[in-house]
């Protein structure tokens, strides 16, 4: 009865969850009533009954679950808790998953809370909680022997033991304590016995299903790997890869178990786990021990000599062999001594694999065969001089003969033949090809890049030239890689471009004879600077143009005007721009190519045989090359391994530092004061002033240089701070006419400055001049008063005059002394005012002077003296007259 | 890699005993002083020689701690042997001895071989459980005893050789029925060398009854 009452309850809320908001009280009440009843119900049935509905209660109501989060933890945890009914068990962690699951369908509650994500988080604060979850998860894990019984059904009837197969690669998926319990089973010993069973290679989907519960197990897990190596041993593993009889044709099948078990090898090859590092012992003991049961010589049958193996496996195999010698030395000189083909026609593996780099028509053919190479060479100084000293130069009938007969050349005659050959078909893929191999050979080896520096290629037509260096062809064929691509009209993906520039990039790095001879045709240096600013190339392609340079400036060591780093750094900033240029770089890092995660390649099963499965093993490479999102091939993103990818950030940085450098430190004929900058001994002084003269004129050069430089660096900064990217395309001509303004603006300061020296010098002229005014208005006054005594002197003189003749008349007998006194009088005052005179004419001859002096001066300075003079002239022109007169008298 | 007979050993006992150290001395004849803790199990193998048979020994070392009592109880059916170890320095992993015991006894194999093994004896300056001790209690459990040093290697060979032996000898007697390998035992019989008399139906023991089918 009360099972049906919740039902009706139920429904009713459902009802009204879908209409209506309102009905959260009801639906509190309906979530408290099934738990109470979970609680404390005492029947069985209810219980179960009320847990099953308030697991779908929860599961779609929003409400719901905020209700079960405000009450409901503490009464499922105690269901967990007391586990004594599996069936209440099983509803609690249901209902749990079903209170921590958003819901979907309500998409118009963006901002609302999130009753799941409440509730994750209610949960998450009782350690309590996650413990018992936990404890209950080791239950179901270790319920006793329960894995054992599923390892025993691998031998039960074939239906029961398929399904166990199937079973246990899911459980095995993640879990490294199951894949341990497993193996501790004897899982391994099962499972080959099972592919034995089947046949091997050739058997069905059985073998595909062992093969992926083996990897599971040996994937993560470097404890089964050692375990396998140690007791069981690879032999197992390595005959599943034999190819038995004369099966000629493939099976769709069998492609797919040879995958899955070349897998296997592969997850050998890299050990356990990757972090840490005392498994690279493991590692490489598996490599030596893969190697030891010749897996070498099953790994090229099936990817250089079956002409029956899907393209797919051969790519794996070529995985596989790059992985088993890298960083291997034994494995290297196992891999370099290794010949193919029968008895009248053998043939070096190396150069078998070689040979299908350049010719297949697969581009993860090539890609797969190339990682062969990269893998010999890396770290392999005595492996890449082994392969270059074959690199000679070769007489112009081998270089041009037909590729059928390349079977009995030598590597070096292979390569050479293969970058030199596209030159006939117009077609680069080959070249590139060829490049890609010679740039691994080259790869941190300077002997290796010395070497191959010496090899001049003859060029097609002898007739039309003389041979050039290969280095020289190599630039060239990267212009014509440009060029083809212009003609098509569209910039198509292409890794011919790249691959090439890759092969420079690593030839010039730590190498100035490379830097030399690359810079030695000066278009070359002119086609790369273009190549940089081309918008019609790809960011790739560009920014790798942009490492080259900045190669030719910190590997420079030449001292040659126009070549050295110096140059090459004037280059950059006036016909690209600094910031130009390293945004070139930086793009490309930005770029897919460089950013995309590294090989860490994500396993992904294989689908079971079937049509579809098929055509994704054979059209994986239309997969790679429709799966592009940018313009760059997508095949550069496999190319630009890790390892180069980091050699390109340390370039950079490199460059920068270099530049920097450059710049801070300028080449200088000048700046350094010479020793010799003082006098000699025996030194004229106008030979030292000659020496000194010179000096200065070259430290002017040179400044005018460096302001050029400057100019242009602080253009470049002035673009950054724009911001704008528009605004940083390069203006070659902006530089130089800074420049000119600036020697200008120099110009006009240096006139002003000239001018407010003449200003200053009139300035005192004029105070002179206005000193020598009051000066002589002092001496005019001094006349003036002057001449006023002598006035009333004569004044006197008349009065006294007039009193004589008064007295005269007056008085005869005083007439004698009268007249005596008078005559006395007389010439006792024509002496003192001649005496006073003579002192007044002296002085003013002075000033005269000194009036003719300064007039002279003024004149020179251009003043108009008389203009200055004349007002003082008509003051002073009175008293003169008196004077004359007064000498008259 | 050929072997007459293969034997699965686990190692257990509490924490920080010298298990880990136990078993690297006789894979590898090294001590490391500090040693991480082990998660769950690791694996360890080698070849040893009895009765001029060549006999591969793989042992997985358990985790000491608690909680991963419930995954290394997995390994304890399928071993032929167990190395139950204590510190002589620590008493309280002598007196966990007993709970060690009966975990073993209720989740193997009851033709288990066990050895007890009183590790650290290198340490004499700091012993807590006297050797005496140590004897007792194997005999009253009928475990075979001796005490060892990963560190000095001191009766190392011994512990793991010794319970070979006796594992060995336990087959030459009939009390394992080797022949039928769906039956697990933790033994397995290979193909390198004489495997020696193959126990008959008629040594199937009287706790027949764990056999799997």
């Amino acid at each position: 009865m009360k099972k049906m009452d919740l039902v009706s309850g139920y429904k009713g809320v459902v009802g009204l969850v879908f209409g209506n908001e309102d009905s959260n009280s009801n639906e509190d009440s309906y979530v408290e009533r099934l738990l109470d009843c979970i609680k404390n119900g005492k029947l069985p049935e209810d219980r179960r009954n009320a847990m099953a509905e308030l697991q779908s209660v929860v599961a779609e109501s929003h409400s719901a679950q905020l209700a079960f989060g405000t009450m409901g933890f503490p009464i499922l945890f105690g269901v967990l808790k007391e586990r004594d009914d599996v069936e209440m068990v099983r509803g609690a962690v249901e209902t749990l998953l079903s209170a921590l699951t958003p819901i979907t369908h309500t998409k118009s509650h963006k901002n609302e809370v999130q009753p799941a994500m409440l509730n994750a988080d209610l949960l998450s604060r009782d350690e309590q909680n996650i413990a018992l979850l936990l404890n209950l998860l080791e239950a179901i894990l270790t319920i006793p022997r329960g894995i054992t019984q599923l390892v025993d059904m691998l031998m039960d009837r074939e239906v029961i033991r398929n399904e166990a197969l199937l079973l246990l690669t899911y459980l095995t998926r993640e879990a490294e304590e199951i894949q341990k319990i497993l193996v501790f089973e004897g899982a391994f010993e099962k499972i080959f016995s099972i592919i034995n069973e089947e046949g091997g290679s050739d058997g069905g989907v059985v073998v595909q299903d062992c093969l992926e519960l083996l990897n599971n197990l040996i994937r993560t897990n470097a404890s089964n790997q050692v375990l396998l190596r140690e007791t069981i041993g690879f032999d197992s593993i390595i005959s599943i890869l034999k190819l038995r009889g004369s099966t000629y044709s493939f099976s769709q099948q069998k492609t797919i178990n040879l995958l899955c078990v070349l897998e296997t090898i592969r997850l050998l090859i890299n050990g356990g786990s990757e972090a840490d590092p005392a498994k690279q012992i493991d590692k490489s003991t598996n490599k030596t021990v893969l190697a030891q049961r010749k897996v070498l010589d099953h790994l090229l049958m099936l990817g250089v000599e079956s002409q029956w193996a899907s393209a797919a496996v051969r790519c794996a195999a070529f995985r596989c062999i790059g992985e088993l010698v890298f960083g291997h030395r034994q494995n290297l000189e196992t891999l370099a001594s290794k010949f193919l083909g029968d008895e009248l026609q053998l043939e070096p593996a190396l150069n078998s694999i070689l040979r299908i780099i350049l010719r297949t028509s697969s581009v993860q053919e090539f890609i797969a065969a190339d990682y062969v190479f990269k893998s010999f060479c890396e770290e392999n100084t005595d492996g890449q001089k082994m392969l270059a000293s074959t690199l000679i130069p070769q007489p112009l009938s081998m270089t041009h003969a037909p590729f059928e007969e390349d079977v009995n050349m030598s590597f070096g005659s292979m390569l050479l033949h293969g970058l030199a050959l596209s030159e006939h078909d117009g077609d680069l893929e080959t070249s590139c090809r060829a490049a890609s191999v010679l740039s691994y050979v080259l790869k941190d080896n300077i002997q290796c890049k010395e070497k191959v520096l010496q090899i001049e290629i003859e060029s097609p037509m002898p007739s039309l030239g003389t041979p050039e260096p290969l280095l020289h062809r190599m630039v060239k064929y990267l212009a014509l890689a440009f060029s083809k691509k212009g003609k098509d009209g569209k910039s198509t993906q292409s890794y011919v471009q790249p691959i090439i520039l890759k092969l420079l990039i690593t030839w010039l790095s730590d190498c100035p004879n490379a830097v030399h001879s690359f810079l030695a045709s000066r278009p070359h240096l002119t086609y790369l600077i273009e190549l940089i600013s081309n918008s019609d190339t790809t960011v790739c392609v560009r920014g790798l143009a942009a490492v080259l340079l900045g190669e030719c400036v910190i590997f420079n060591k030449s001292v040659e005007s126009g070549k050295d780093a110096f140059s090459i750094v004037d280059a950059i900033s006036q016909k690209i721009g600094l910031t130009s240029y390293f945004q070139r770089i930086e793009e490309m890092q930005k770029s897919f190519v460089f950013s995309s995660a590294k090989p860490i390649q994500s396993h992904k099963p294989l689908t079971k045989t079937n049509d579809k499965s098929m055509s994704d093993v054979e059209d994986n490479e239309d997969d790679v090359a429709s799966d592009h999102k940018n313009e760059d091939h997508p095949i550069l993103a496999e190319i630009f391994d890790t390892q180069f990818v980091n050699f390109i950030k340390n370039l950079e940085v490199s460059i920068r530092d270099g530049i920097v450098n450059i710049y801070s430190h300028p080449k200088s004929n000048v700046s350094v004061i010479p020793a010799e900058l003082e006098q000699r001994k025996d030194e004229a002084d106008v030979d030292y002033i000659k020496r000194l003269k010179s000096f200065l004129e070259k430290q002017c050069s040179e400044i005018q240089d460096l302001l050029n430089r400057n100019s242009i660096l602080a253009e470049d900064l002035a673009n950054t701070g724009g911001g704008d990217s528009s605004q940083t395309e390069p203006r070659p001509s902006g530089g130089s006419e800074r420049v000119q303004i600036e020697k200008l603006k120099r110009d006009l300061l240096e006139a002003s400055q000239r001018v407010d020296m003449l200003k200053n010098e009139n300035s005192k002229l004029e105070n002179e001049v206005s000193s020598y005014k009051t000066l002589s208005a002092k001496i005019e006054n001094d006349l003036k008063s002057l001449s006023d005594a002598y006035n009333s002197l004569e004044q006197a003189n008349y009065h006294l005059e007039n009193e004589v003749k008064a007295l005269k008349n007056g008085g005869s007998t005083v007439g004698l002394d009268i007249e005596a006194i008078k005559a006395e009088a007389k010439e006792e005052a024509q002496k003192e005012s001649e005496a006073e005179l003579g002192d007044l004419l002296v002085c003013l001859g002075q000033e005269q002077s000194k009036v003719e002096k300064l007039s002279a001066r003024l004149m020179e300075l251009g003043e108009d003296v008389d203009a200055l003079l004349e007002g003082i002239g008509d003051d002073m022109g009175a008293p003169e007259d008196d004077d004359d007169e007064d000498e008259d008298n | 890699m050929s072997y007459a007979y293969l034997f699965k050993y686990i190692i257990i006992g509490d924490t920080g005993v010298g298990k880990s150290c136990l078993l690297l001395q006789f894979t590898d004849k090294r001590f490391q002083p500090v040693h991480d803790l082990t998660i769950g199990v690791e694996f360890g193998a080698r070849m040893i020689t009895i009765d001029n048979k060549p006999i591969k020994l793989q042992i997985w070392d358990t985790a000491g701690q608690e909680s991963f009592r419930s995954i290394t109880r997995s390994y304890y059916r399928g071993a032929a042997g167990a190395l139950l170890v204590y510190d002589i320095t620590r008493r309280e992993t002598f007196n966990h001895l007993a709970s060690w015991l009966e975990d073993a006894r209720q989740h193997a194999n009851a033709n288990m071989t066990v050895m007890l093994i009183g590790n650290k004896c290198d340490l004499a300056h700091r012993r807590a459980v006297s050797t005496e001790e140590g004897e007792q209690f194997a005999k009253e459990n009928g475990l075979v005893f001796m005490e060892a040093s990963a560190k000095t290697a001191q009766n190392v060979e011994e512990a793991f050789i010794n319970t070979a032996g006796t594992i060995y000898k336990k087959i030459q007697d009939g009390v394992f029925d080797v022949s039928n390998e769906a039956c697990s035992y933790g033994i397995k019989v290979g193909y390198g060398g004489n495997a020696g008399p193959s126990g008959g139906r008629d040594g199937v023991p009287a706790q027949g009854g764990a056999c799997c089918s």
